[in-house]
């Protein structure tokens, strides 16, 4: 079976001063189709420069990334708006929200790029601020939002056109325990009940072991990947072992 | 290409002390620029629509300087001449001084003719044109008889019927301070009709009355008898050459009694314009570098705009907008707000004629913004617009994803 991410010896290198740099050195990982996987590694070891090259915002020096079954390093620039557009939600740390929109204007921004109509999009961001519990805030402007909030409204921005796969760096970095647990939870749920694969880049610990699978990453290289509960995981947990195993 | 419009007029809003002071620059350069222009192309126009068939004979030494009575004939006499009237300066006032307009003695006998292309009748003794059917043609010549019938009888412009609330048929009294009648009483004149200027260079507050009620007025009062006049007005005939026929006028008063200087009347208004001297120039000048010096302004504000919306244009981008999203949305941006301060300051200018009018005065009687004005003023505030976006524009189109969201917000 393919994955709903394989990343295949991927190299990416910056040249500093006439030093180079290799930030992801041969990386191999993959993730499958409904998965929910936590990067962890310390500071500059390659997690965020990952994810973007997985979201098509950066590029690889060498290797072949794809998504849903399209390969992300060769396809064209002009083309990889589009193919964002419909594949990846994003969610950020921080500078998340567009200040001088509305919640429910943020959350329809993305589905601006969608062939829907004008209700059709209200509808739907509607609908994706009912999940994450802030359908009565979407006339709020983010400086009305709490730190929580506003990350739950960027969360429902990247389910709003339901992409194949939301890929979160450190959604919960700016946050208090409760609200990064809360955010956790929800992206939990969206996982488990709309069946949606997600990767998320975390320092916590305790918001990663919330997720399925932690990957572990240093230098570049993903040293080892380690599989959460398997009570709570259920029957997911042997694909996510195969998964490991490769 | 997908753009969240929206975006722009939020940016400017929620931006709004600095979008108000950007506009308020804009308005205030644009303003001037359309002042200065218009000073400038209504002094162009004076001179442009100037009669070419119409010379000015007038004293080689100076306008205040009269010319005699009987060069009259003389003038008229000269092959290729066609009409001469004469043009004397009243230099009265009505109520005071500091009510100006020009009034000027002419010969009513061939003074309308001579000026058909410059100012149409539009009221005469029986009304105004279309009252009770009175064709154009009709009200010329009720006021033309008018004015023969009657020694007092004078025309007036439409600028002064709104000024003063003047009315056909009014007794207008005027003191008069180069030829005051002996008994200091006033001049008195009749109001026959009103004109309305047909060019630019003829000014709506003159009054024009019969040459011999002014002449006898003068030679009955004793002491200040009509003994020259200001200026005469000449009509080429046609097939002659305005020029060669001023230079036989000018040729045949050669050796006296007083020379003459017959300039064509565009010549005649250019002179006057020359007498502004390089004012004009000057005034354009430091009018073109506060407008420079506001169109960096501008820039400045887009500049600064675009600094913060980097984080922005990442958002977009990782969203699946296209790069040049940002791009399109700062040149929007910069085009919105250098219009709106551009339009407010043609709209003020155009608003502010008729004060202006009024201040200026004699000086620019024909004060006006132009429609042509306004165009380039505003084609002006859309280029500063363009350029003043276009850096920031391709920058943030530029700027890759990354880097836009590393970036401060
Ligand atoms: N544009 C760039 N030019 C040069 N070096 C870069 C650039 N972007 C990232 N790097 C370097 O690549 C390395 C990996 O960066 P990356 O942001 O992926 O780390 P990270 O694991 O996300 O770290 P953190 O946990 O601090 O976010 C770092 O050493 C960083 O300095
Ligand atoms: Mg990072």
């Amino acid at each position: 079976m393919s994955h709903m991410i394989n990343v295949d010896n991927v190299t990416k290198r910056y040249e500093r001063g006439g030093e180079v740099l290799t930030v992801l050195d041969n990386l191999c990982l993959t993730v499958d189709q409904g998965d929910f996987v936590s990067l962890m590694g310390p500071s500059g070891s390659g997690k965020t420069t990952i994810l973007n090259c997985v979201g098509g915002i950066d590029t690889v020096d060498a290797g072949t990334i794809t998504v849903n079954g399209e390969d992300v390093t060769t396809m064209p620039q002009r083309r990889l708006p589009d193919w964002r557009a419909q594949n990846i939600g994003f969610v950020f740390q921080s500078f998340n929200l567009v200040p001088v929109l509305t919640a429910m204007e943020n959350v329809i921004l993305p589905l601006q790029l969608t062939p829907l109509s004008r209700k059709e999009r209200k509808a739907q961001a509607i609908f994706a601020l009912e999940i994450v519990g802030l359908a009565d805030r979407m006339g709020h402007r983010p400086s009305q939002l709490s730190g929580g909030q506003e990350q739950r409204v960027a969360i429902a921005r990247a389910i709003a056109t339901d992409p194949a796969v939301i890929l979160a760096d450190e959604p919960t970095g700016d946050l208090d325990r409760e609200n990064a647990n809360a955010i956790m939870e929800l992206l939990q749920r969206l996982n488990t009940e709309l069946g949606k694969t997600i990767v998320v880049v975390t320092h916590d610990h305790v918001a990663a072991e919330m997720t399925k699978r932690i990957l572990h990453l240093d230098k570049g290289v993903l040293e080892r990947t380690e599989v959460m509960g398997t009570a709570a995981a259920g029957a997911s947990a042997g694909a996510a072992s195969g998964t490991a195993a490769s | 290409m997908r753009t969240p419009w929206r975006l722009v007029p939020r940016h400017l809003r929620a931006h709004w002390v600095r979008t108000g002071l950007t506009a308020a620059a804009m308005m205030v350069a644009v303003f001037l620029l359309c002042f200065l222009m218009s000073i400038v192309t209504v002094l162009e126009k004076a001179v442009s629509e100037s009669s070419a068939n119409r010379v000015v004979p007038q004293s080689a030494v100076s306008l205040f300087v009269e010319l005699p009575l009987d060069y009259h004939g003389k003038i008229a006499a000269v092959p290729g001449v066609e009409n001469v009237a004469k043009f004397q300066w009243f230099g009265g006032y009505y109520r005071t001084p500091e009510d100006f307009f020009a009034q000027f003695a002419v010969s009513h006998e061939v003074f309308f003719d001579m000026y058909e292309r410059d100012m149409r009748l539009v009221e005469g003794p029986n009304g105004p044109v279309g009252a009770s059917g009175l064709s154009a043609d009709e009200v010329s010549a009720q006021v033309i008889q008018a004015m023969s019938d009657n020694r007092r009888a004078a025309i007036v412009g439409q600028g002064l019927i709104r000024d003063f609330e003047w009315k056909v048929g009014d007794l207008i009294p005027m003191q008069s301070v180069f030829v005051p009648k002996a008994d200091g009483s006033a001049w008195e004149f009749e109001v026959v009709g009103v004109y309305e200027p047909l060019k630019a260079n003829f000014d709506d507050r003159t009054m024009f009355f019969r040459w011999d009620y002014y002449e006898e007025t003068c030679n009955n009062a004793g002491d200040m008898p009509a003994t020259g006049v200001g200026t005469y007005s000449v009509t080429i005939e046609e097939g002659y050459e305005s020029g060669e026929v001023a230079a036989r006028i000018d040729a045949l008063f050669a050796n006296g009694p007083q020379r003459t200087w017959t300039p064509t009347e565009a010549v005649f208004q250019a002179t006057f314009v020359a007498m502004l001297g390089n004012v004009p120039l000057f005034v354009s000048t430091i009018g073109g570098a506060v407008a420079f010096a506001i169109f960096f302004s501008v820039v400045n504000t887009m500049l600064m705009a675009a600094r913060q919306r980097s984080s922005e244009a990442g958002i977009l981008k990782a969203l699946g907008f296209r790069n040049g999203v940002m791009g399109r949305l700062m040149l929007a941006e910069s085009i919105l707000l250098s219009l709106v301060g551009g339009g407010l300051g043609v709209s003020l200018a155009i608003a502010t004629q008729e004060p202006f009018r009024q201040m200026l005065g004699a000086m620019l009687p024909q004060y006006a913004v132009l429609n042509e004005t306004a165009m380039i003023a505003l084609g002006v505030s859309l280029l500063i617009g363009v350029i003043a976006g276009i850096g920031p524009a391709v920058t943030l189109s530029r700027l890759k994803v990354t880097d836009a969201l590393r970036s401060e917000g």
